[in-house]
């Protein structure tokens, strides 16, 4: 059997496998719109919040309003007391209470200094997140009106005043995703798994299927062609139709959603191509030794959740303990999905992800290695059986 | 004729190996329901354990090398989240070392900061944080935000007690008119282990169940076929065939749940047994949308790929990273159709607010829902049992 015989047998036994399709071209199809959907959004805004206003004065009914003006909080309702405030909370599913002490405006005449009491639901951190922030700008900028009317009742002119109220100010910038919105977050990372995934899952599929063939005794192409042949062919035509998907995602899918592309194509390529490679070799590795071909996508979906919280986008690499960080270098998503957010969404320059692409060529060795040698092994087990 | 009808019920009637030696036969199932969720139970908790995030490395560009810059770069460096790691000669060198994502954030202190502090002309130190990284991002932003305040008001006080006043409660009040005291209820550390932890392991848990379900069911499509399984007894083989795992993970839940919250010690607020109760309906429910989804596609492969689309993002929809409220019709309806989002709203109502359970009776009606899809299993499975009838009939 010579190669282009070999190509032609491999391209039917994919494109002929339902199992394999679904997995392939209609998960990463339906994935890339079901795991954007939930952030359609982007930001979360206008969350509702209770209010206690003890002190009930001009100034205070004036810093009510301000927090109702920020978009990220709502004032939803007053109530007279905490108790009450803390039960409203509950039953109308509020994100959090702003407390406004008793006597807030003499205070603050006298300089005595009054505390504004924010409290929020942590049990959703994003919510806490923004309500914070709504809450706490509206607080910075009565504290920084008060301040100017103190400096402008002591004599200074108001143009002096502006600019004095603070002795060294701070300008806080976002960089990369500068709406922090959570499509621009999570999408970058989640599509480089869903390659990953879904290509192991495809390659599980075709060799689980040949397992359950071999077992039934029959005699395939792939038993009697040279295991160097069946890896190159096979990953070839792996590595050319996740080209084609990986063009999908990071071309038009991400132009929908609006996701930036910073990356240079060549750059995006080279590192592709070792992506795609280290994936494959581990999906035929898989594949060999998996008895059944349902049980390819059984490991993928189970070892996904721990993959994504480990890969360092979510949760700093440095808080993870050495025990789980060091065998999930062993998984070419955990470097990929890192090199990939550096290279496309933080505009890092090819040297500056070096360390993952030699980390993802280690990889490919390693995995390509251990297919022929599980290839070979396959082979040699069909032969024992068949001069039986 | 008779000879035939007695084969026929013999037939009918030969003994079944009991659920419970079929698992103990399949490894792959065995280690699904015994030995697997624990291991990834205890690996997310591990991930996760570290609770807060502690000196993030974060990058200083100083142009002004006077007292006041080194003075601030202290402050910011105090802030138990952030450490300042590196200091660079220009913003070009610290911008190429924020996109190389060696730091999560860079503050600029831009030349002659101390002389315009000191005339009066109020600088602006800038920092940026990477947003990219959105809740690691969120960690530095606060941390830079509180180390300045803190920096700022100190200088103030100082000032104001060189200069005029007297009193140091005084200098601090002209300094920071209005104090800000910001309380996360419900989770009073800001813990993210407790945070996404307890959000976690119940999106697997479902995962485990609805595969379970899958694993188990395509076992007798290995063995001889649906109609031999079910033959004349559908529903009484469904539930012969459920019952065991219903079981086993809900044994699980409550294990692991007294894990969290009695071994580990986080704060839980609610009904112990209110919720073990939702537990065993949620077990229940997500058995049935497993069953529905292999009576749908009747091949091992397929049913789990199918599967995984159904409950692999569960934790993306539950809403707890990405509030439910902010999400489109379409995926609050895509959420509903998921057990496990259903019975999240339960356990934070339990667990974080100690909710009477009354109010958790539209997400109950909501669990209890899923036996529509346990009705359309049974339908499936008595029109398979029909035909095998009929072709035993036949014979």
């Amino acid at each position: 059997m010579n190669i282009f015989q070999l190509f032609k047998a491999e391209l039917g036994a994919i494109f002929t496998n339902p199992a394999l399709l679904l997995t392939v071209f209609g998960g990463v199809f339906f994935y890339s719109f079901l795991y954007p959907l939930p952030y359609a959004s982007q930001v979360p805004r206008e969350q509702k919040v209770v209010v206690v206003n003890l002190d009930d004065s001009q100034l205070s009914r004036r810093l009510v309003r301000m927090v109702d003006a920020t978009p990220q909080v709502k004032i939803q309702g007053k109530a007279n007391s905490l108790a009450q405030a803390k039960e409203q909370m509950i039953t109308q599913k509020l994100a959090g209470i702003l407390v406004i002490p008793e006597n807030f405006y003499r205070d603050l005449l006298q300089g005595k200094r009054p505390t504004l009491s924010f409290a929020g639901d942590a049990s959703y951190f994003l919510v806490f997140g923004t309500v914070l922030e709504g809450m706490s700008m509206a607080g910075m900028t009565l504290s920084a009106e008060v301040k100017i009317t103190q400096l402008l009742m002591s004599g200074q002119p108001m143009a002096l005043a502006k600019q004095q109220y603070n002795a060294v100010t701070l300008g806080l910038h976002a960089l990369f995703n500068e709406t922090g919105g959570y499509v621009n977050y999570v999408i970058p990372a989640v599509f480089v798994l869903i390659l990953h995934q879904t290509l192991i899952m495809g390659m599980g599929i075709l060799g689980g299927s040949e397992n359950e063939v071999f077992r039934e005794g029959e005699t395939r192409y792939w038993q009697t062609a040279s295991p160097w042949a069946l890896l190159l062919v096979r990953s070839t035509i792996f590595f050319i139709i996740y080209t084609l998907l990986s063009l999908y995602y990071y071309g038009p899918a991400y132009v929908f959603y609006d996701i930036p592309r910073l990356a240079a194509l060549g750059d995006l390529a080279l590192l592709n191509l070792v992506f795609l490679l280290s994936v494959s070799f581990l999906g035929i590795c898989l594949g060999t030794i998996l008895p059944r071909r349902e049980l390819a996508t059984l490991i993928v979906l189970l070892t996904s959740m721990p993959m994504v919280f480990a890969c360092g986008f979510i949760w700093p690499t440095s808080a993870i303990p050495m025990f789980i960080n060091t065998p999930m270098q062993l998984i070419p998503a955990v470097p990929a999905i890192k090199a990939f957010i550096l290279l496309n969404q933080m505009g890092a320059c090819f040297q500056q992800i070096l360390p993952q692409v030699i980390h993802l060529t280690i990889l490919a060795a390693l995995y390509g290695t251990t297919a022929l040698v599980l290839l070979k092994w396959r082979k040699c087990r069909t032969e024992g059986v068949q001069h039986l | 004729m008779m000879a035939a009808k007695t084969t026929m019920i013999k037939k009918i009637m030969a003994k079944r190996p009991s659920e419970w030696r079929l698992l103990v036969k399949d490894p792959w199932l065995l280690s699904l329901v015994t030995w697997l969720p624990p291991l990834l139970f205890f690996m997310i908790y591990a991930i996760f354990s570290q609770g807060m995030a502690r000196n993030l490395p974060v990058g200083v560009v100083d142009l002004d090398h006077s007292k006041l810059s080194r003075s601030l770069i202290r402050y910011y460096d105090a802030s138990p989240t952030i450490s300042i790691t590196g200091n660079y000669p220009s913003t070009l060198q610290g911008a190429k070392a924020m996109r190389g994502g060696e730091i999560y954030g860079l503050v600029v202190i831009s030349a002659d900061t101390q002389k315009n502090a000191t005339l009066g002309r109020s600088p602006k130190v800038e920092a940026f944080y990477n947003s990219q990284f959105l809740l690691i991002g969120k960690q530095v932003k606060s941390a830079i935000l509180q180390a300045h305040a803190t920096a700022v008001a100190k200088i103030d006080t100082l000032k104001n007690l060189s200069l005029h006043t007297k009193v140091l409660g005084q200098a601090i009040a002209e300094a920071v008119p209005v104090g800000t005291q910001a309380t996360p209820l419900f989770n009073s550390n800001n813990n993210y282990a407790q945070f996404l932890v307890s959000a976690i392991i119940p999106a697997l848990w479902q995962i485990f169940i609805v595969m379970a379900t899958l694993l188990s069911m395509s076992a007798e499509l290995r063995r001889d076929g649906l109609a031999e399984w079910l033959k004349d007894r559908p529903v009484r083989a469904l539930i012969e065939k459920m019952a065991p795992y219903s079981l086993i993970f809900w044994l699980q839940g409550i294990v692991f749940w007294l894990t969290m919250y009695v071994v580990i010690g986080w704060p839980m607020h609610g009904h112990l047994g209110f919720l073990i109760g939702c537990q065993l309906i949620t077990v229940i429910a997500c058995q049935c949308a497993g069953a529905l989804i292999f009576f749908l596609s009747r091949d091992a492969a397929r049913g789990l790929g199918i599967a995984a689309a159904y409950c692999a993002p569960g934790l993306a929809f539950m809403g707890v990273t990405f509030p439910a409220t902010d999400m489109t019709l379409l995926a609050r309806i895509w959420r509903s159709l998921m057990p496990v989002s259903h019975y999240i709203d339960i356990q934070i109502a339990q667990v974080n607010y100690g909710a009477a359970p009354v109010l958790c009776l539209p997400q109950l009606r909501s669990l209890l829902l899923f036996i529509i899809p346990g009705i359309l299993v049974c339908f499936l499975a008595v029109r398979i049992s029909h035909k095998y009838l009929q072709t035993q009939e036949a014979l």
